[in-house]
């Protein structure tokens, strides 16, 4: 190996988590809008990953309906990442899922990098309300480390989503954003993706300009997304009727 | 905000209108367009967030006083300022230039160790020069480089942070390239705390590894802003601390900083071990100004030459023997030229610069002469003046010369060169 011959510097690898709602009530354009978005949105995501000398990115996605099942046994490089389609039928099971995610945010489970990891980000969609009892596991999760750190965002789809649940989920308000027709909801998948993605894998700006309010990764997210929800989602639009 | 969209115009604030092409790419702050003016393309910034009057004016200011040096590729025109949002203009970044990030993951590779050092030498140059302007630039991470592989070119991008003394914009930086005083928000970025930054980048540069990141680092599972603010801020170890083994680089994972660190000259190791030991941490003032790093690194410089198996290698002027850092030739005690403080080691190909050959000049771009072979006889070796200077020449035997640009010195120890008034060199064993 000559002298200039370098190996890549050790990256931490940042994990975003998918936790899509496949209940039957998600049929038709709203899975249709999910896939295609998150379809889409893995090249992005890549891209942000294989230029990034702090950290890689890995996907990892859980959907729930009756139950809840990982589409791959543990996170996976974008550019690996295939994205097949979700199918929709059953209840919606976001309890199972709440435990599922508990169990794999752990460093014997998808946090297990040697590296080392950054916080997460988890990123959560639904168009309804739990059919199982969810608290217990909601409770635990909010327990955990990994979560409570991560930077957590939720898509309420349609009027039918309880946004009750999904803000205890991300832990306040204005991380959670209802979206009412496709384009909204594709929008809002490209966003949270891409903006999640960037701030998690980055050494972050704490302490900065000397500000005593020093910001974390998690807040930054929060008030990029309340300024893009602002400018791009009209809370009125009813046009598709969701 | 909407995106542009091609064939878009918008106004700037001197007057006239660009036209969007094409997106080049997207980031944390802003889209980054290619755009057009009076037929020529250049590169759009443009914020997709609110910014202040006082950002815009800040900006408006630094296009006024100009680049501190060509390697930066610095705002031209700004946008009209409206409702928070506005963009600016800069030269488009030639293709040939790779992101610094691409060196740090090994996509990309310098072709010698001359690129490497040209590089570092440029990059302490420019901050030497924004820093001399006035300007702190705040914001300094593995982001903002373009490096050539082969010549070891920069272009510094990300100029708009660029505040005069004592001015901040409040800037995000990142972490692992803040000075703790920044990352424990003790103070705001300044040219003390560049100083800091600079000194990681240029360490990144040379060995490819951060370096606070060693076992300590490795052994944290989860990276959070308290752990990085312990890391980078209140407990930072550098990993080849001589008198703090605790957080030594792990085998394995910083695989390229065990590497390289052994070979380097004991003076560099010794300026980063001074950089990350307890003045360059605890002590802002005691950080080695940017002059400093731009003569160590043309010390390294005159000390780096071409082995016969084709790679460079480093020569000790003061060691009986050196030996080739690839193929371990042994390459003997050459001869060197002394002139000042400096040791050029006098090799085929080897340089001097206007740094070593004018009088109060520490210009380290401009070239003075070359080591040449006598083509008929090779083992003859010269000096030639590539300045426009005529230098004396003093013989072994006290004849004395006129060399005239073009014209050569012979290399040949006790041969002494007056090269301009108090400039005296001359060829030592």
């Amino acid at each position: 190996m000559g002298l200039l011959d370098a190996v890549s510097i050790p990256r931490r690898t940042m994990v975003l988590f998918f936790l899509v709602d496949t209940s039957g009530s998600m049929s038709g354009d709203k899975i249709g809008a999910v896939n295609e978005a998150i379809r889409e949105v893995i090249p992005e995501i890549n891209d942000i990953s294989s230029e990034n000398a702090d950290a890689q990115i890995k996907i990892a996605v859980l959907d729930f309906s009756s139950g809840a099942h990982w589409i791959y046994d543990k996170p996976v490089e974008a550019d690996q990442f295939v994205w097949n389609n979700l199918e929709v039928g059953g209840l919606t099971d976001m309890g199972v899922a709440f435990k599922m995610l508990n169990e794999k945010l752990s460093r014997t489970e998808f946090m297990s990098d040697i590296t080392g990891s950054y916080a997460p980000a988890i990123f959560m969609m639904s168009d309804g309300a739990p059919t199982d009892d969810y608290k217990k596991e909601l409770e635990e999760l909010r327990k955990n480390k990994w979560f409570k750190v991560g930077i957590k965002v939720a898509v309420a789809i349609g009027d039918d989503a309880n946004t009750d649940i999904l803000k205890e989920f991300t832990g306040n308000e204005e991380s959670v954003t209802r979206v009412r027709t496709p384009e909204a909801l594709k929008k809002m998948i490209r966003f949270a993706s891409v903006t999640a993605s960037q701030i998690g894998s980055k050494s972050s700006g704490v302490g900065i300009g000397g500000s005593e309010d020093s910001n974390t990764k998690a807040d930054d997210f929060t008030k990029q997304l309340k300024e893009y929800t602002a400018e791009n989602i009209d809370p009125n639009d009813v046009q598709a009727g969701w | 905000m909407k995106e542009f969209k091609q064939n878009d115009k918008i106004e700037l604030k001197v007057g006239g209108t660009i036209t969007v092409k094409l997106k080049l790419g997207e980031g944390g702050q802003g889209i980054v367009y290619l755009v057009e003016m009076n037929g020529k393309q250049y590169a759009l910034k443009w914020y997709t967030h609110d910014c202040t009057k006082d950002f815009y004016d800040n900006l408006d200011n630094n296009i006024k006083n100009g680049a501190p040096t060509e390697s930066f590729l610095w705002p031209q025109f700004l946008t009209v300022w409206k409702e928070k949002r506005f963009g600016y203009i800069m030269a488009l970044r030639p293709d040939e230039y790779k992101d610094f990030s691409h060196f740090l993951l090994a996509k990309v590779r310098f072709a010698s160790l001359s690129a490497m050092i040209n590089a570092a030498l440029q990059i302490s140059n420019a901050f030497r020069e924004l820093h001399r302007k006035g300007y702190s630039y705040q914001d300094l991470n593995d982001g903002n480089f373009f490096i050539h592989p082969t010549s070891g070119e920069v272009l510094i991008c990300d100029n708009d942070n660029v505040a005069p003394y004592g001015k901040n914009l409040g800037i995000a930086g990142k972490c692992r390239y803040m000075a703790p005083e920044v990352v424990l928000g003790k103070t705001k970025p300044n040219a003390d705390t560049d100083r800091f930054s600079l000194s990681v980048i240029l360490f990144m540069l040379l060995f490819n590894n951060h370096p606070l990141e060693g076992k300590l680092i490795a052994a944290v599972p989860c990276m959070t802003e308290e752990n990085e603010r312990r890391f980078y801020g209140s407990t930072p170890i550098f990993i080849f601390d001589p008198t703090n083994d605790t957080n030594r680089p792990v085998m394995g994972v910083h695989t390229n900083a065990i590497r390289r660190w052994p070979i380097f000259p004991q003076f560099v190791k010794d300026a980063f071990i001074h950089a990350f030991g307890s003045d360059g941490i605890d002590e802002p003032h005691k950080r080695k100004p940017e002059n400093e790093w731009q003569k160590l690194f043309v010390k390294l410089r005159d000390q780096t030459v071409k082995c016969s198996c084709g790679n460079e290698t480093f020569i000790n002027p003061d060691a009986a023997d050196s030996r080739c850092l690839n193929c371990n030739k042994s390459l003997g005690k050459p001869l060197q030229l002394s002139v000042g403080r400096s040791k050029v080691i006098l090799w085929p190909g080897q340089k001097t610069y206007a740094c070593h050959t004018k009088s109060a000049s520490d210009h380290y771009r401009e070239i003075s002469g070359e080591i040449i072979q006598n083509k008929n006889n090779p083992s003859l070796w010269g000096l030639r003046n590539l300045s426009t200077d005529t230098w004396i020449a003093t013989m072994p035997d006290n004849t004395q010369r006129n060399i005239k640009s073009t014209e050569v010195v012979p290399i040949l120890k006790g041969v002494s060169v007056m090269f301009a008034s108090g400039v005296k060199g001359e060829i030592l064993e």
